[in-house]
């Protein structure tokens, strides 16, 4: 691995929000997804976001990925503020710092799994050169897909398709992943080899890892829990 | 089930929105050509009975001797005309009018005076109305009609509109003077009156009229007959679009369908229900349909009045056949279209709606039959398209075409996917990652492809077999010209020209080249003739092949039919015996070489200019300018009958190209809604590209580039087959007129195809690319 150690002190936040609310409709349709939240994530820590459906987990985390845009509150990732960024500086920002692991639909159906690795490359217009593509085959092999890379989504198991969509997190060598439910849809023994994988993501590379869910043995992987409840950490 | 026929309507009127579009635009079409079938034939046939009112009797067709004896006998009033060029002083105002006949007896007058008098006698002239406006001409003006020496000079006495276009001339004059022409006058009828037992060939007045009537009514029918062949293409494309439509939805309801039969609707129930949806689309949008065609054709009839003072067009009555027939089809396209998606939804399992959800990605492909049936169409279309050429059939090459073009769309689905990635990684080299992602979306769903790419392939390839088989024809007419037209004008005189004429004529804007032709009066096997000398230059010829050699003599087809192989040409005291050469090109005096004149005369004076016009020099004005240098002389103006065969071409040309871009109006809303309908499926995906790092122009482009991608590489492969056709269908039936038929290639107009359908293509992803850019990378996300 040609990954440095990490430098950062546990001090040094990778993410952080302060008041930050989130409201969907207007009038008496309104909806408070999140009523000013206010949470530090420290770089190279496992943190699980928990909390019962309807909790406002998934809405932080979408705020706190650029995703979405919160009505009011301030994101900051790796220093950069994020509210006040256009829709395409955001873009530009998740590409180049961030990644992504969602509970389904994690893969392009029309592309095969080594072209769904390489993609954030690609669309961040970086040339796919040989250290790239060493990069990729590395975590490829690390994830045990490097055998399945040219095959296409619909090819793949559950544990598979999420494994080779931790990869796809990993190329860019990004901040922060976010993780959303990244087990939602699989057994528990491919659940626990999914979490034992972003585990060692944080432990072996240094990466920080937010991770969404509901499900308590997967939080258990965590090194902290953050629990949501009601649009607030409780 | 009500309930549910009703939910799905509301819940899905939109996405059906292209689909009644199509079949709209399609009854349209057919309403419009019975709106305009029905003016026309109203407007016809007004007012043919005016020239026979006074008549008890009507000779049809008689000829010009016959109807001279009836007039001296009997009280007769002939209808018919002469084409003749018409000058006013040294301007020549058009070199083809029509000269008919004014009745000098008032009760056979039919034509609607609006200005002025009849004519009573000799040398006076009535004008049509609209053309003496066009023309500047008014009362008291003095025309020349005809040349040489079978001219009339006129003045107008009396501006008129014709009642009927049947009997429509621009000039009328008496029936003596239009005798001037005698032998080139063509008699439709002539009216008698009175006593008319003893007439050979005489009918009763209504007989002749019904007979026209028929006649009419026949002609107005073929019209409409081929007005709905192109109808029936639109409604053909409209088939290929409705089909999509309805695939796309149902796949994308599969699991509705599931749960419905989960909560206990049986197979027949949802195939109801379903067909039940596409009846109340095919109803509503014939209706629609059928309101746009009466509005589109009422408004086109009232454009072409407002525009055109002369075009024959009547009240619009569309009859009940029609408006059923229109909407019958309306409905039949849109149950047919929808026959074969229906089928596939009776085959979906209550199991389906159970599953998790998964990600719905219909990857049909085409079946092993499909494929075979579409080899085996294409090698034998090809195989009768071969025949064709080689037996000259028209026929079998209708049928060879139909075949390999059926082939071609059966084998889309794997023919359009093949050729959508090569174009995609060319364009992906220049383009960037959405090119990539764009032209492997593109192919994801292989029969999607080709049915969106076949509606376009429809049009596009009828579009170019005919451009490029007309570009072709064209130039075997533009040869054949040469050929008929030397000489582009030519000046020709009984009497000796002033001498400066050629250098005058060359001084006349929109003259490349002028010659000086010498001659002299001399007699021809007891005729006498102008013996003009063949141009020492051939500069201003477009064919050379009427020149004479020693020897020879050029004569006019006319003249060189009624005289032996020799004749003997005599100057004066001069004489020689010529072998005679015939030019059915070659109408004025006769021709032959320097020498053979300098041998017969003396003194050889300038008889004749020949004129070469500048490429894009105005016809009528270049006539004009010539005559004037000349006014006894005979003008002979090819340049503007070659000018004419070309407008003819220009607008057989625009036509078919206007009735065949509807069907690629209908292609390109297809196009439209087939991404549109792919942009509702993958919105998630497209979240999951804009949450990897896709800018919302990133995504538009993607769109935008898979829309391209597709119509473009339809057009290019309509443009390829359109061409192959136009060189078999110029090989069968061009072939048959012209001997030796080089292929034209009209790339600047294939270019222009090409670039249309690409922009066309760009314009219909435009809203689906803005709905899908609106998406939020976290919305598309959620789990539904």
């Amino acid at each position: 691995m040609t990954q440095t150690p990490p430098t950062t002190t546990v001090e040094t936040l990778a993410a952080s929000a302060r008041g930050l609310t989130k409201t969907y409709g207007r009038g008496d349709a309104a909806v408070n997804a999140l009523r000013g939240v206010d949470l530090d994530l420290a770089a190279g820590t496992f943190t699980a976001i928990m909390g019962p459906s309807g909790s406002g987990k998934s809405t932080l985390m979408h705020c706190l990925a650029g995703l979405d845009q919160p009505t009011s509150g301030s994101v900051a990732i790796a220093g950069r503020r994020l509210e006040k960024l256009s829709d395409d500086e955001l873009t530009v920002f998740r590409r180049e710092h961030l990644g992504f692991v969602f509970q389904a639909f994690n893969l392009l159906p029309m592309l095969t799994a080594g072209q769904n690795i390489l993609l954030p490359l690609e669309l961040a217009g970086r040339r796919i050169d040989g250290a790239a593509r060493e990069r990729s085959l590395l975590l490829a092999d690390v994830l045990g897909i490097g055998d399945r890379l040219g095959h296409r989504p619909s090819e793949l198991s559950g544990g598979q398709q999420q494994r080779v969509a931790i990869a796809r997190a990993l190329v860019g060598q990004p901040a922060v992943v976010f993780a959303d439910e990244p087990t939602g849809n699989l057994d528990s023994t491919t659940s626990a080899e999914v979490l034992d994988h972003l585990r060692r993501c944080v432990r072996e590379l240094g990466q920080t890892v937010v991770m969404v869910t509901h499900e308590a043995s997967a939080a258990a992987y965590a090194d902290q829990v953050v629990t949501v409840a009601d649009g607030r950490v409780a | 089930m009500r309930s549910v026929w009703l939910g799905s309507l509301r819940t899905h009127t939109r996405r059906y929105v292209s689909a009644a579009l199509a079949v709209a635009v399609g009854v349209a079409f057919v309403v419009v050509t019975a709106a305009l079938a029905s003016s026309t034939r109203s407007g016809l046939a007004a007012g043919i009975d005016a020239p026979y009112r006074h008549a008890d009797a009507v000779v049809k067709r008689p000829d010009v001797d016959t109807a001279a004896a009836l007039v001296e006998t009997h009280d007769a009033s002939p209808v018919g005309w002469t084409d003749q060029p018409v000058r006013r002083g040294d301007r020549v105002l058009a070199n083809h009018v029509e000269i008919g006949v004014s009745p000098t007896e008032p009760a056979w007058q039919w034509q609607d005076l609006t200005a002025g008098r009849f004519p009573v006698g000799p040398g006076e002239a009535l004008v049509d109305t609209n053309a003496a406006k066009a023309k500047h001409v008014a009362l008291g003006d003095r025309l020349r009609l005809g040349t040489g020496e079978q001219r009339l000079d006129v003045t107008v006495v009396g501006l008129a509109k014709a009642p009927t276009q049947l009997a429509q001339a621009t000039v009328y004059v008496i029936w003596p003077d239009l005798l001037t022409w005698r032998d080139q006058v063509f008699l439709t009828s002539i009216g008698v009156a009175g006593d008319t037992a003893g007439i050979d060939h005489a009918q009763p007045v209504d007989t002749y009229l019904t007979d026209v009537r028929t006649e009419l009514d026949r002609q107005v029918d073929v019209v409409a007959l081929v007005l709905l062949l192109f109808a029936a293409i639109a409604l053909f494309v409209s088939v290929l679009v409705i089909a999509n439509t309805f695939s796309i939805l149902f796949a994308q309801r599969m699991r509705d369908f599931a749960l419905l039969r989960c909560v206990g609707a049986t197979r027949r129930q949802v195939a109801r229900s379903v067909r039940l949806e596409a009846i109340t689309i095919g109803t509503l949008a014939s209706l629609l349909g059928l309101v746009a065609g009466f509005g589109l054709g009422d408004g086109i009839v009232r454009l072409i009045g407002a525009l055109s003072d002369n075009a024959p067009l009547g009240p619009v009555d569309i009859g009940l056949g029609w408006i059923v027939g229109a909407f019958v089809i309306g409905l039949v396209v849109t149950l047919v279209a929808s026959w074969l998606p229906t089928r596939r939804v009776l085959t979906v399992t209550p199991m389906a709606a159970l599953r998790p959800h998964e990600d719905v990605e219909p990857r049909t492909g085409a079946g092993r039959l499909r494929l075979a049936l579409g080899l085996l169409l294409v090698l034998g279309g090809v195989a009768l398209l071969t025949m064709s050429v080689a037996a000259r059939n028209t026929l079998v090459m209708v049928a060879g075409g139909g075949a390999a073009f059926t082939g071609v769309l059966l084998l889309g689905p794997v023919l359009m996917p093949a050729l959508v990635r090569a174009a995609g990684s060319l364009l992906g080299r220049f383009a960037g990652p959405e090119a990539r992602l764009a032209s492997a979306n593109a192919v994801r769903n292989p029969r999607r492809t080709a049915a969106t790419a076949a509606s376009l392939l429809v049009g596009v390839t009828l579009t170019t077999a005919v451009l490029t088989g007309m570009a072709t024809a064209r130039d075997a007419i533009t040869d054949a010209g040469d050929t008929d037209h030397p000489v582009d004008l030519t000046l020709t005189s009984t009497t000796p020209l002033p001498g400066d004429v050629a250098s005058r004529a060359g001084a006349v804007p929109g003259v490349a080249e002028a010659v000086g032709l010498a001659g002299t009066r001399a007699q021809v096997a007891g005729r006498d003739v102008v013996l003009l000398a063949a141009p020492a230059s051939h500069d201003v010829l477009r064919s050379t092949a009427f020149v004479p050699g020693p020897g020879e003599i050029t004569l006019p087809a006319d003249v060189a039919d009624a005289v032996p192989d020799t004749v003997t040409v005599t100057v004066g005291g001069h004489r020689a015996d010529l072998r005679v050469v015939t030019a059915s090109s070659f109408s004025q005096g006769a021709l032959v070489t320097q020498q053979t004149l300098a041998d017969l005369s003396d003194h050889p004076e300038t008889y004749a200019v020949w004129v070469r016009a500048d490429d894009g020099a105005d016809p009528d004005d270049l006539g004009g300018d010539l005559g004037a240098l000349a006014p006894d002389a005979d003008l002979e103006n090819g340049l503007a009958d070659r000018a004419w065969v070309d407008l003819q071409l220009d607008i057989f040309t625009g036509a078919v190209v206007g009735l065949l871009a509807i069907s690629v109006l209908i292609a390109l809303v297809g196009i439209a809604n087939t991404l549109g309908l792919s942009v509702l499926e993958r919105s998630r995906e497209h979240a999951l590209l804009r949450a990897l790092g896709l800018t919302r122009r990133g995504l538009r482009r993607m769109l935008a580039a898979e829309a391209v991608l597709l119509s473009v590489v339809a057009t290019v492969l309509g443009t390829a087959i359109g061409v192959a056709f136009a060189w078999v269908g110029v090989r069968v039936m061009v072939a048959q007129a012209f001997d030796d038929v080089p292929m034209v290639l009209p790339l600047g107009q294939l270019a222009l195809v090409v670039l249309i359908a690409a922009g066309a293509g760009l314009v219909s992803c435009l809203l689906p690319a803005r709905r899908a850019a609106r998406v939020a990378p976290a919305q598309g996300l959620a789990l539904d």
